[in-house]
Protein backbone atom coordinates (compact mmCIF):
# COMPACT_ATOMS: atom_id res chain seq x y z
CA UNK A 1 0.00 0.00 0.00
CA UNK A 2 1.89 3.08 -0.81
CA UNK A 3 -1.08 5.74 -0.37
CA UNK A 4 -4.15 6.01 1.52
CA UNK A 5 -7.66 6.21 0.19
CA UNK A 6 -11.07 6.34 2.28
CA UNK A 7 -14.16 7.82 1.40
CA UNK A 8 -16.83 8.82 4.42
CA UNK A 9 -20.45 9.33 3.71
CA UNK A 10 -21.88 12.47 6.11
CA UNK A 11 -25.43 13.67 6.46
CA UNK A 12 -24.69 16.65 6.09
CA UNK A 13 -24.46 19.32 3.57
CA UNK A 14 -20.89 20.20 2.14
CA UNK A 15 -20.64 23.64 3.49
CA UNK A 16 -20.83 21.69 6.90
CA UNK A 17 -18.64 18.96 6.41
CA UNK A 18 -16.30 21.78 4.80
CA UNK A 19 -16.64 23.85 8.35
CA UNK A 20 -15.35 21.10 9.84
CA UNK A 21 -12.67 21.01 7.55
CA UNK A 22 -11.46 24.65 7.32
CA UNK A 23 -12.10 26.33 10.39
CA UNK A 24 -9.32 26.00 13.21
CA UNK A 25 -11.73 25.02 16.35
CA UNK A 26 -14.07 23.04 14.56
CA UNK A 27 -11.58 20.64 12.93
CA UNK A 28 -9.73 20.66 16.41
CA UNK A 29 -12.61 19.07 17.80
CA UNK A 30 -12.39 15.47 15.38
CA UNK A 31 -8.45 15.38 14.14
CA UNK A 32 -5.66 18.20 16.41
CA UNK A 33 -5.14 21.38 17.80
CA UNK A 34 -3.69 23.35 15.01
CA UNK A 35 -3.47 26.54 13.54
CA UNK A 36 -5.24 26.40 10.22
CA UNK A 37 -6.41 28.91 7.94
CA UNK A 38 -8.25 28.37 4.88
CA UNK A 39 -5.59 30.71 2.59
CA UNK A 40 -3.35 29.16 0.10
CA UNK A 41 -0.11 28.97 1.26
CA UNK A 42 -1.03 29.06 4.90
CA UNK A 43 1.92 27.01 7.27
CA UNK A 44 0.75 25.83 10.13
CA UNK A 45 1.03 22.47 12.31
CA UNK A 46 -0.78 19.94 13.68
CA UNK A 47 -0.10 18.72 17.52
CA UNK A 48 -0.74 15.37 18.51
CA UNK A 49 1.54 12.96 20.67
CA UNK A 50 5.28 11.99 19.88
CA UNK A 51 6.03 8.82 18.63
CA UNK A 52 9.97 8.09 19.02
CA UNK A 53 9.73 5.02 17.29
CA UNK A 54 8.55 6.42 14.08
CA UNK A 55 11.01 9.06 14.51
CA UNK A 56 7.89 11.34 15.13
CA UNK A 57 8.11 14.26 17.57
CA UNK A 58 4.28 14.80 17.39
CA UNK A 59 4.37 17.70 15.27
CA UNK A 60 3.08 17.68 11.13
CA UNK A 61 3.98 20.59 9.37
CA UNK A 62 1.22 21.40 6.65
CA UNK A 63 1.15 24.22 4.18
CA UNK A 64 -2.24 24.30 2.41
CA UNK A 65 -1.58 23.57 -1.54
CA UNK A 66 -5.24 23.81 -2.97
CA UNK A 67 -8.70 24.92 -2.00
CA UNK A 68 -12.01 25.04 -3.78
CA UNK A 69 -14.36 26.49 -1.35
CA UNK A 70 -17.03 22.99 -0.49
CA UNK A 71 -14.99 21.33 -2.81
CA UNK A 72 -11.57 20.60 -3.05
CA UNK A 73 -8.70 21.08 0.20
CA UNK A 74 -4.90 19.92 -0.23
CA UNK A 75 -1.90 20.26 2.45
CA UNK A 76 1.49 18.83 2.79
CA UNK A 77 2.18 16.52 5.47
CA UNK A 78 5.01 16.46 7.01
CA UNK A 79 7.00 15.41 10.19
CA UNK A 80 10.00 13.95 11.26
CA UNK A 81 11.89 13.49 14.24
CA UNK A 82 12.87 17.25 15.42
CA UNK A 83 12.59 20.96 14.49
CA UNK A 84 13.76 21.52 10.95
CA UNK A 85 14.56 17.34 10.40
CA UNK A 86 11.66 15.97 7.83
CA UNK A 87 11.72 12.19 7.04
CA UNK A 88 8.03 11.81 6.34
CA UNK A 89 7.12 14.11 3.24
CA UNK A 90 3.23 13.10 2.20
CA UNK A 91 -0.02 15.14 0.88
CA UNK A 92 -3.59 15.19 2.63
CA UNK A 93 -6.12 15.84 -0.19
CA UNK A 94 -10.08 16.31 0.63
CA UNK A 95 -12.54 16.17 -2.27
CA UNK A 96 -16.13 16.71 -1.15
CA UNK A 97 -19.15 15.61 -3.60
CA UNK A 98 -22.83 16.41 -2.76
CA UNK A 99 -24.51 12.97 -2.74
CA UNK A 100 -28.16 11.62 -1.38
CA UNK A 101 -28.70 15.10 0.35
CA UNK A 102 -25.66 14.77 1.78
CA UNK A 103 -21.75 14.64 1.71
CA UNK A 104 -19.25 12.36 -0.06
CA UNK A 105 -16.09 13.08 1.63
CA UNK A 106 -12.84 11.30 0.05
CA UNK A 107 -9.35 11.52 1.29
CA UNK A 108 -6.13 10.88 -0.29
CA UNK A 109 -3.06 10.64 1.67
CA UNK A 110 -0.31 10.07 -0.49
CA UNK A 111 3.64 10.70 -1.26
CA UNK A 112 4.71 7.85 0.88
CA UNK A 113 5.62 6.52 -2.28
CA UNK A 114 7.96 8.62 -3.62
CA UNK A 115 10.45 8.95 -0.38
CA UNK A 116 10.40 4.69 -0.08
CA UNK A 117 9.39 3.25 -3.80
CA UNK A 118 12.89 1.98 -3.81
CA UNK A 119 11.87 -0.07 -0.53
CA UNK A 120 8.47 -0.91 -1.90
CA UNK A 121 11.00 -2.54 -4.73
CA UNK A 122 13.17 -4.17 -2.40
CA UNK A 123 10.38 -5.84 -0.41
CA UNK A 124 8.29 -7.10 -3.90
CA UNK A 125 12.02 -8.51 -5.60
CA UNK A 126 14.44 -8.69 -3.56
CA UNK A 127 13.64 -10.90 -0.76
CA UNK A 128 13.76 -15.05 -1.75
CA UNK A 129 16.95 -13.88 -3.53
CA UNK A 130 18.21 -12.85 -0.62
CA UNK A 131 17.08 -15.87 1.30
CA UNK A 132 18.85 -18.31 -1.46
CA UNK A 133 21.62 -16.71 -1.19
CA UNK A 134 22.66 -16.46 2.43
CA UNK A 135 21.60 -20.75 2.13
CA UNK A 136 24.25 -21.32 -0.47
CA UNK A 137 26.98 -19.05 1.54
CA UNK A 138 26.40 -20.70 4.73
CA UNK A 139 26.76 -24.16 2.26
CA UNK A 140 29.79 -22.95 1.08
CA UNK A 141 31.05 -22.28 4.16
CA UNK A 142 30.53 -25.61 5.52
CA UNK A 143 32.47 -27.36 3.05
CA UNK B 1 20.46 5.58 19.90
CA UNK B 2 18.91 3.35 17.54
CA UNK B 3 18.45 5.47 14.68
CA UNK B 4 15.12 5.83 13.28
CA UNK B 5 13.89 4.12 9.98
CA UNK B 6 13.50 7.56 7.94
CA UNK B 7 16.76 8.67 9.10
CA UNK B 8 18.17 5.57 7.85
CA UNK B 9 17.09 5.99 4.36
CA UNK B 10 17.21 9.40 4.14
CA UNK B 11 20.79 9.35 3.07
CA UNK B 12 21.54 8.72 -0.68
CA UNK B 13 24.77 6.18 0.14
CA UNK B 14 22.34 4.51 2.15
CA UNK B 15 19.78 3.92 -0.59
CA UNK B 16 22.31 2.62 -2.64
CA UNK B 17 23.32 0.25 -0.40
CA UNK B 18 19.90 -1.29 -0.24
CA UNK B 19 19.44 -1.08 -3.96
CA UNK B 20 22.96 -2.95 -4.10
CA UNK B 21 22.03 -5.49 -1.71
CA UNK B 22 18.73 -6.04 -3.47
CA UNK B 23 20.32 -7.67 -6.21
CA UNK B 24 23.26 -9.80 -4.27
CA UNK B 25 24.40 -10.29 -0.78
CA UNK B 26 27.89 -8.63 -0.36
CA UNK B 27 30.91 -8.44 1.95
CA UNK B 28 31.74 -4.71 3.00
CA UNK B 29 34.44 -4.90 0.82
CA UNK B 30 32.78 -5.47 -2.20
CA UNK B 31 30.21 -2.98 -1.28
CA UNK B 32 33.09 -0.29 -1.27
CA UNK B 33 33.81 -1.07 -4.42
CA UNK B 34 30.52 0.66 -5.21
CA UNK B 35 31.36 3.82 -3.66
CA UNK B 36 34.35 6.59 -3.71
CA UNK B 37 34.50 6.84 -0.18
CA UNK B 38 36.45 4.86 2.59
CA UNK B 39 35.90 1.52 3.40
CA UNK B 40 35.18 2.64 7.47
CA UNK B 41 32.99 5.27 5.89
CA UNK B 42 30.84 2.46 4.22
CA UNK B 43 30.95 0.74 7.08
CA UNK B 44 29.42 3.83 9.39
CA UNK B 45 26.66 3.33 6.64
CA UNK B 46 26.39 -0.31 7.01
CA UNK B 47 26.28 -0.32 10.59
CA UNK B 48 23.08 2.87 10.90
CA UNK B 49 21.28 0.29 8.50
CA UNK B 50 22.14 -2.62 10.39
CA UNK B 51 21.11 -0.89 13.83
CA UNK B 52 17.84 0.42 12.01
CA UNK B 53 16.71 -3.13 10.76
CA UNK B 54 17.02 -3.17 7.20
CA UNK B 55 20.33 -5.36 6.98
CA UNK B 56 21.79 -7.86 9.03
CA UNK B 57 25.06 -8.83 9.04
CA UNK B 58 26.58 -12.51 9.34
CA UNK B 59 30.19 -13.86 9.71
CA UNK B 60 30.49 -16.51 6.93
CA UNK B 61 34.11 -17.95 6.78
CA UNK B 62 36.45 -15.11 6.89
CA UNK B 63 34.04 -12.40 5.53
CA UNK B 64 31.26 -10.78 6.70
CA UNK B 65 28.46 -10.56 4.51
CA UNK B 66 25.49 -8.10 4.63
CA UNK B 67 22.11 -9.38 3.71
CA UNK B 68 18.47 -7.11 3.48
CA UNK B 69 16.71 -7.48 6.43
CA UNK B 70 12.84 -7.29 6.60
CA UNK B 71 12.24 -5.91 10.46
CA UNK B 72 13.14 -2.12 8.45
CA UNK B 73 10.86 -2.75 5.66
CA UNK B 74 8.09 -3.74 8.06
CA UNK B 75 8.31 -0.92 10.33
CA UNK B 76 7.91 1.26 6.99
CA UNK B 77 4.41 -0.53 6.13
CA UNK B 78 3.93 -0.18 9.98
CA UNK B 79 4.12 3.36 9.31
CA UNK B 80 1.81 3.29 6.10
CA UNK B 81 -0.74 1.26 8.63
CA UNK B 82 -0.47 3.58 11.33
CA UNK B 83 -2.11 6.58 9.04
CA UNK B 84 -4.70 4.12 7.58
CA UNK B 85 -6.21 3.25 11.14
CA UNK B 86 -5.39 7.38 11.97
CA UNK B 87 -7.84 8.10 9.41
CA UNK B 88 -10.40 5.81 9.68
CA UNK B 89 -10.76 6.99 13.62
CA UNK B 90 -10.65 10.27 12.75
CA UNK B 91 -13.13 10.34 9.72
CA UNK B 92 -15.33 8.15 12.02
CA UNK B 93 -14.72 10.93 14.48
CA UNK B 94 -15.96 13.81 12.34
CA UNK B 95 -19.61 12.06 11.88
CA UNK B 96 -19.86 12.07 15.64
CA UNK B 97 -19.13 15.40 15.96
CA UNK B 98 -21.30 16.30 12.90
CA UNK B 99 -24.30 14.78 14.19
CA UNK B 100 -23.73 15.67 17.58
CA UNK B 101 -23.48 19.60 16.40
CA UNK B 102 -27.01 18.87 14.38
CA UNK B 103 -28.93 17.13 16.96
CA UNK B 104 -28.03 18.98 20.03
CA UNK B 105 -29.13 16.94 23.22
Amino acid sequence: MHSIRHTYFYQQSPAEVWAYLTESELLAQWLMPNDFRAEAGHEFTFRTRPMPAFGFDGIVYCKVVEIVPHKRLAYTWKGGPGPGEITLDTLVEWELREKDHGTELLLHHSGFQERNSMMFGIMDGGWLKNMGEIADLLNKAKV
Amino acid sequence: MTPDIFQAIADPSRREILHLLSHQTLTINELAENFDMSRPAVSKHVKVLSQSGFITIRDIGRERYCLLSQEGFQQLQAWVSYFDKFWQHKLKKLETVLNNKSNPA
